[in-house]
């Protein structure tokens, strides 16, 4: 069968930069085509190129076998090839019948919309997906998930061939995605393309009926869903075997943290524990627990109303984050965008900005110094980067963790806390954070690890602190957590 | 990448040499000694103000209370000269315009008030204070060193010119070399993450401001010697001047992003135009149009140069 879209032999280079290259890969209709790889394996060229943002350097696009060139991403629409990005483009003001139909709104003789016949319109088409939205409320007032719907129905009043949905469940909880898939497979069944993009493979494996695997911008694997498994993927992915991580719990030093009774009102109450030289306490919870909240208030930037903090020994107070480092507590934040990264400026800059003291003699900073310094520690945390001049902001998401992890350890932290350390990473770089926390834990640092996977938490921990509506709920031993054991304690009511 | 990285000071220095070439074909003029001389002599006021400017808009402020703040040096500078002789009054009048900053400053950075506002509150009433010293009269300055400074050489080259170079030096060093400079720029780039990586964001900004004050008295100093006179009109609309020139030096309106080599440069492009308008004899009007043109255009261009 004729694929509807596919592009064979695709090469595509960004100023010298190989990102795709040699590429083969097709959409046929009626199929779910899953595209999986990790971060900065060249997913979003390829869909970009897909939908007419750039245009192919070497090979060729074919659209029903027939060699095509799409422009621009109107080309692409016009030819049937809609992409639905994970930052949604819809108007929030305009109602869902507005948004479907915006450029092409069904008009009356004199010219002007006509909203009796755009309402009737949009009601059946949403009928068709089975999609329960009243078509006249405002999308701003829609949740994400409806916004999803919504923008999947244009894309179909478009009359869409091929729908390529870019990690579309990223933003979703459970019961949506489990919508989201129904509506997937009604539009397979109507005869359309599908590329699915996602991080979470079991979702490929619920959906898709092939998968392509891509890797540094090549195509490492391709099979159809049922002749595979996980592994299969992971190591396509990859290209490395994950390292088993059975062990005993660390032989810890002395306290090196400890908090007793710290509250803040309205966030977290009588919170107590320690944390030791040499061990990885986990802080557990559900969103909203208070565990990062917890944190904000250990590194000053937010005044605790009760209780104290003792370092080794001595109850110390922290106003900000310039004293939280230079008594040797250093945070990595949950938000990296919006608190971590200063986006336009170089790696090395954004290596060295919470510990400029240490390259500075006289009140100069000694320039020689701080970068034979970022070189090395570039090289420790293997950031993948053009060089210490490229700004931050042209990184992928886990060679920016590990910049951000740089700068943390740039102040030669004995406390490091570190929030969601691996979100929004992908595999690889996962793996190279977990090495690098473990090997900072066994040089003696104490480390208090928040993160909102279960999986990640069981493996890294020595201890687990589980927080409920802003209290220590339980503190588990790493023989007794279990997935269970910490879900009971974070979920349940005392 | 390199490309990137260079692109918004390279753009500049090309639009520059571009216009010199193209300045010298209009103008047998333009390509002398005294000429060139003089156009540094004449960019050196608005060159002193762009480089306080270029710190402001590098944390992503704006400082709009500049040439008020320098027209209150002005007038300080000449009614202060003649009864306490001229170094007490050039160093109170550095100190008003300093402290004006600090005003400025705490407001931005400790009451949290928009930049654009607080400091368009700090020009009406630095203004005000200037017309209220010397009761809307200008004030002659009758000093002979003073008059020397403004109009003088030093080594062949005019000592506004000196003064400016010099801001540059310190200026480029400060930003470059020193943890504080850094900070201005991380500060500028992501406010958030440089409060959460240690930086003492909110005295940081105050100080911005502060150094901003000082440059725009000390452009006042230049100013009065070189006209001989402290009106309270002095530096009407200069903060305009030097924004203009900061952005054409590339600097980004959203912090985190420029230098004040590019300033320095930005600040010669509109003074070379000027200059050539001038030596062809272009209606002072018209002049005002190209002006205002070359801006929009040379930012445009720098944006799409920054883009590819």
């Amino acid at each position: 069968m004729t694929p509807l879209l596919a592009v064979r032999g695709l090469g595509k280079s960004f100023s010298g930069n190989t990102v795709l290259s040699d590429l083969d890969f097709a959409v046929h209709a009626g199929e779910v085509q899953a595209l999986v790889g990790e971060n900065g394996a060249g997913k979003s060229t390829l869909i970009k190129v897909l939908g007419g943002v750039y245009q192919p350097d070497r090979g060729e696009l074919l659209i029903d076998g027939e060699p095509a060139r799409l422009r621009s991403p109107r080309d692409a629409l016009a030819r049937g090839i809609v992409v639905i990005q994970q930052e949604l483009s819809l108007a929030p003001h305009l109602s869902a019948e507005e948004n479907i139909f915006l450029g092409h709104f069904p008009t009356t003789r004199f010219g002007t919309v006509d909203h009796g016949e755009m309402r009737r319109r949009a009601k059946e088409l949403l009928e068709s997906l089975s999609i329960e939205i009243d078509p006249s409320v405002p999308v701003g007032r829609l949740s994400i998930a409806q916004q999803q719907m919504v923008e999947i129905a244009k894309a179909i009043s478009l009359q869409a061939k091929v729908l390529v949905l870019d990690e579309p469940t990223a933003v979703l909880d459970e019961k949506r995605v489990a919508t989201l898939f129904a509506l997937v497979a009604r539009l397979k069944a109507q005869g359309l393309g599908i590329v699915f993009i996602s991080h979470h493979l079991e979702e490929v494996f619920r959906i898709c009926d092939r998968v392509t695997v891509l890797r540094d911008g090549r195509k490492t694997g391709e099979a159809p869903i049922g002749e595979i498994d996980q592994e299969w993927l992971v190591a396509r992915m990859i290209g490395r075997d994950f390292p088993a991580h059975a062990r005993q719990a660390r032989r810890s030093g002395k306290p090196a943290l400890e908090l007793r009774g710290l509250s803040r009102r309205g966030e977290f109450e009588d919170v107590s524990f320690a944390v030791h030289e040499g061990e990885i306490v986990g802080l557990a919870g559900l969103v909203g627990a208070g565990r990062t909240e917890v944190a904000r208030a250990i590194v000053g930037l937010a005044r605790p109303s009760a209780g104290t903090i003792r370092l080794h020994g001595q109850d110390v107070r922290i106003d900000d984050p310039g004293t939280a480092a230079r008594l040797g507590i250093s945070y990595l934040t949950e938000d990296r965008k919006a608190q971590g990264l200063l986006p336009n400026r170089p790696v090395r800059e954004n290596a060295t900005i919470s510990s400029l003291g240490r390259f500075t003699r006289l009140g100069v900073l000694n320039l020689v110094r701080e970068r034979t310094y970022v070189r090395d520690m570039i090289g420790k945390l293997d950031v993948r980067s053009a060089g210490m001049g490229t700004e931050i902001r042209y990184l992928s998401g886990g060679n920016q963790q590990k910049v951000l992890i740089g700068r943390a350890l740039a102040v030669e932290p004995k406390v490091l806390i570190v929030d969601e350390p691996t979100r929004g990473v992908d595999i690889g770089a996962k793996q190279e954070i977990y090495a690098l926390i473990e090997q900072l834990v066994a040089r003696g640092v104490a480390i208090v690890l928040i993160s909102s996977e279960m999986e990640e938490v069981l493996r890294l921990s020595d201890r687990i602190v589980v927080l409920r509506r802003g209290r220590v709920a339980t503190t588990l031993s790493r023989e007794e957590a279990s997935e269970e054991t910490i879900m009971r304690s974070a979920a349940l009511a005392a | 990448m390199l490309r990137r990285v260079g692109a918004g000071r390279l753009g500049g220095l090309i639009a520059l040499v571009v216009l010199i070439v193209i300045a010298s074909l209009l103008s047998d003029r333009f390509l002398t000694v005294p000429n060139l001389l003089n156009v540094l002599r004449q960019i050196a006021i608005v060159g002193i103000l762009a480089m306080g400017m270029t710190f402001v808009i590098l944390t992503a402020g704006i400082d709009l209370s500049i040439g008020s703040i320098l027209g209150l040096s002005v007038v300080l500078y000449a009614g202060l000269l003649e009864s306490w002789g001229l170094p007490v009054a050039i160093t109170l009048g550095m100190l008003a315009g300093a402290g004006a900053g600090l005003v400025n400053g705490i407001g931005v950075a400790y009451a949290g008030i928009p930049a654009f506002i607080m400091t368009l509150g700090m020009l009406s009433f630095a203004r005000g204070l200037a017309f209220i010293y010397t009761g809307g009269t200008p004030i002659p300055i009758l000093d002979e060193t003073f008059y020397n400074f403004g109009n003088g050489y030093f080594l062949g080259i005019p000592i506004p010119a000196l003064v400016l170079i010099a801001t540059l030096l310190v200026s480029a060093f400060v930003l470059g070399m020193t943890p504080f400079g850094r900070s201005v720029y991380g500060i500028g780039s992501n406010e958030e993450a440089a409060r959460m990586s240690g930086v003492p964001v909110r005295l940081y900004k105050t100080v911005v401001y502060v150094i901003s004050g000082g440059l725009a008295a000390l452009a006042g100093v230049v100013y009065s010697s070189q006209l001989g006179i402290g009106t309270p009109i002095a530096g009407q609309g200069y903060e305009l001047d030097a924004i203009a020139a900061v952005v054409v030096g590339g600097t980004s309106l959203f912090g985190g992003k420029g230098s004040v080599w590019g300033t320095f440069i930005g600040t010669l492009i509109i003074g070379v135009l000027a200059n050539t308008l001038n030596l062809n004899g272009v209606d002072p009007f018209v002049q005002q149009l190209v002006k205002g043109a070359l801006i929009v255009v040379a930012v445009f261009g720098m944006s799409r140069a920054n883009r590819t």
